[in-house]
């Protein structure tokens, strides 16, 4: 199965709203998505595990897909991570 | 294909349960139908089956509805009621409130059905904040 994997510098806090808007396109996927915030690996399916990352402004936040639709997951994500830091919420 | 899973929290207390259902659905978009069922019909702390009959018909689009507890003495109202309903399209979770109503939120908006929506408040159990 192709696996893809992207990385993103996080130009604001991964608050609640972008924690669940993230976990929403995720879940959309059929691919295994997953987020990883310094040390932590959380499933991106899951809003509590995002939210639970603490991932912060500044931080390099990488989203790793593996499934048939692993390439578009992964750019949603990103796309998502990019908007919704500069938002806030 | 079915709507999406409706959410239905049900606590003893109305502003508790308008609370958690206005957070689930802003963090998951607002495109789940999350409804709060709190309060005694009179406006004091406890629970109302007519409140909870209501909202379990207005959270249902065809996908089924979740519901949640506050508190274990909730279950015994929900329980009457869902015996009397005997409808496989509506499953009573035992998850953490806040938390669980989220994660059930956020799963349903992706167009989970309502065994996976349910397996997402479950999962809240095991989510740790720090």
């Amino acid at each position: 199965m192709p696996a893809s994997s992207e990385s993103i510098t996080l130009e604001g806090d991964l608050h609640a709203r972008p924690a669940g808007a993230l976990a929403v396109a995720a879940g959309r996927f059929a691919a295994t998505v997953s987020v990883t915030a310094g040390a932590r690996t959380v499933d991106a399916k899951s809003v509590l595990g995002v939210m639970g990352l603490g991932a912060t402004s500044g931080q390099r936040v990488t989203v790793t897909a593996d499934g048939p639709d692993a390439e578009e997951a992964v750019a949603t994500l990103i796309a998502i991570l990019g908007d919704a830091t500069r938002v806030g919420g | 294909m079915a709507g999406l899973v409706g959410i239905v929290l049900v606590s003893h207390s109305a502003r508790l349960a308008e609370g958690a259902a206005d957070l689930a659905a802003q963090v998951a978009g607002g495109t789940v139908t999350v409804l709060a069922a709190g309060g005694t019909d009179d406006g004091g702390l406890g629970t109302s089956a007519a409140k909870i009959a209501d909202a379990l018909r207005r959270a249902d689009s065809g996908g089924g509805v979740l519901v949640l507890p506050d508190l274990g003495s909730a279950v015994l109202t929900v329980r009457v009621l869902l015996e009397d309903l005997d409808d496989a399209s509506v499953a009573l979770v035992d998850a953490p409130f806040v938390e669980g109503a989220v994660a059930a939120t956020v799963t349903a908006a992706a167009g989970a059905d309502l065994k996976a929506v349910a397996a997402a408040a479950r999962e809240a159990w095991h989510a740790r904040k720090l």
